[in-house]
């Protein structure tokens, strides 16, 4: 598990954002279109630039790139490699960095298994539905264990049924797994299932609501 | 098909017309026995050899500048830009025989730099590294245009996405940002590389033409041409044309077999 601190996060639309996570929480961020919340996530992964410090576990990651950071990140388009089945789009996570703790092998499997994504390893992408699409983007998340889950809007695209199903399977992993989840959402609902508390942006500041 | 279609038929079956009549002359000049024993001389495999070497090393440089800088020109943003990419298309549309004066003044002995170099002891001009020298500076351009489009196909958000999966952005290009824009690369590869086995004005300049020595292809059917040896000059030109009708032929496949529907940009759902 890992705390993530910001602190006086300015960028282009963020101004002068500070917000406290703490070990294991999971903290929703909702707000209307623009406001920052994705810029806000994708400050914490490293993909923008920005003025302000990020703290991991009390240690400074701001100055660190985006592969030195130990976290997991889907966004709504979830970007899996296209080029690559499923197995391999795991594979591709451990590839550098892996920790050495049992096998590369175990650990695709054990994520596979966690995400309930098993039967569509040997699957390309465009072979898989929507909701199968989640599962195995969940899966190359979860393998590399990060102490940190950001999630960017990740199921909006589902049906609810397999929004219901992915929620619950997110709330089951979140303790075993000891992660710490940050989720940008406009569904209330989903906010309410997966976080503990929710905090909101408005034009690139947090406010009390 | 009305009427429109057949008015626009006409040109599509003069051209192809045309351009059968030009092979047909080629291919019908040498009695079968005469291409042959043109196909198996000495002469036209040294100008065989001479190409493919040259050429392959010139597509291998060609592919070392070029697709760094076509990821450069795809994914970054700098002051000047157009300007730097105008530079670089300039090779392409610049005639060859210009662009050869170009390298002759530049590594000339007359020239800083070719000052310097005669100084370390590197002779580019005159000599088959002049041939390298003249197709990697034309086939690198076009090299840079095919990819750069191909490296800008493909969302830079799968390249970000590699990067919070563990992979630096060094293995993120070669793990993921070139799979993905592997056919355009190829693409580019094959054109480049077709570009270099028929470079012939910039080679003249830079290599000059001595038979046995700097003689390409196309150099030969120049050499051959001007001494009246036909024969070998007709061999030498349906050997180009082979080639070039194979590596047209590749790139047709290739894009053949890219999917139509944009998957590599596609949501979730």
């Amino acid at each position: 598990m890992s705390a993530v601190a910001l602190e006086k996060i300015s960028s282009r639309i963020l101004h002068e954002v500070s917000l406290n996570v703490a070990d294991g929480e999971a903290v929703a961020i909702q707000g209307p279109s623009g406001s920052g919340k994705s810029t806000l996530l994708k400050v914490v992964a490293g993909l923008v630039t920005h003025q302000g410090r990020v703290l991991f576990d009390d240690t400074a990651v701001h100055g660190w790139a985006p592969h030195r950071r130990r976290l997991g990140y889907l966004s709504q388009d979830l970007h899996l490699f296209p080029h690559l089945t499923v197995r391999q789009n795991v594979w591709l996570s451990l590839a550098f960095g892996f920790d050495h703790q049992g096998s590369r092998a175990e650990r695709i499997e054990e994520a596979l298994c966690l995400a309930r994504a098993q039967h569509l390893h040997n699957r390309y992408p465009a072979q898989l539905s929507g909701g199968e699409r989640q599962r195995a983007a969940l899966a190359r998340c979860l393998a590399r264990r990060p102490g940190v889950l950001l999630l960017d809007e990740p199921f909006s695209s589902l049906d609810l049924g397999n929004r219901h199903t992915i929620w619950r399977d997110l709330n089951a992993l979140r303790q075993p797994l000891q992660m710490t989840l940050l989720l940008v959402t406009h569904d209330e609902t989903e906010a309410q299932v997966l976080a503990d508390r929710t905090v909101w942006l408005q034009h690139g500041q947090i406010v009390s609501r | 098909m009305n009427w429109l279609g057949l008015l626009f038929a006409l040109p599509l079956v003069l051209m192809a017309l045309v351009i059968i009549g030009v092979v047909g002359a080629l291919v019908s000049y040498l009695s079968p026995g005469d291409l042959q024993s043109a196909l198996l001389s000495e002469e036209t495999l040294f100008a065989v050899g001479m190409s493919l070497q040259t050429s392959l090393l010139s597509l291998a440089l060609a592919l070392l500048l070029a697709v760094p800088a076509a990821h450069c020109l795809a994914r970054q943003a700098f002051p000047g830009k157009a300007m730097v990419e105008t530079l670089l298309d300039l090779p392409m549309v610049t005639p060859p025989l210009v662009a050869g004066v170009g390298l002759l003044f530049l590594l000339g002995y007359q020239s800083p730099v070719g000052a310097a170099l005669a100084a370390a002891g590197i002779n580019l001009l005159f000599s088959p590294a002049g041939i390298v020298l003249a197709q990697t500076y034309v086939a690198a351009s076009i090299i840079v245009r095919t990819a750069r489009a191909a490296f800008a196909s493909v969302d830079q958000d799968y390249a970000r996405m590699a990067w919070t999966l563990g992979l630096s952005p060094g293995w993120a290009f070669l793990l993921v940002e070139i799979p993905m824009a592997a056919r355009g690369l190829v693409t580019a590869a094959v054109l480049g590389w077709a570009r270099a086995l028929g470079e012939f004005g910039a080679t003249l300049m830079v290599a000059g033409a001595t038979r046995m020595y700097t003689e390409t292809l196309p150099m030969a059917v120049y050499l051959n041409i001007a001494s009246g040896e036909t024969g070998l000059a007709v061999a030498c030109a349906l050997i180009l044309l082979g080639l070039a009708f194979l590596l047209l032929l590749a790139t047709r496949l290739v894009d053949r077999d890219t999917p139509k529907e944009v998957e590599y940009v596609g949501r979730g759902a």
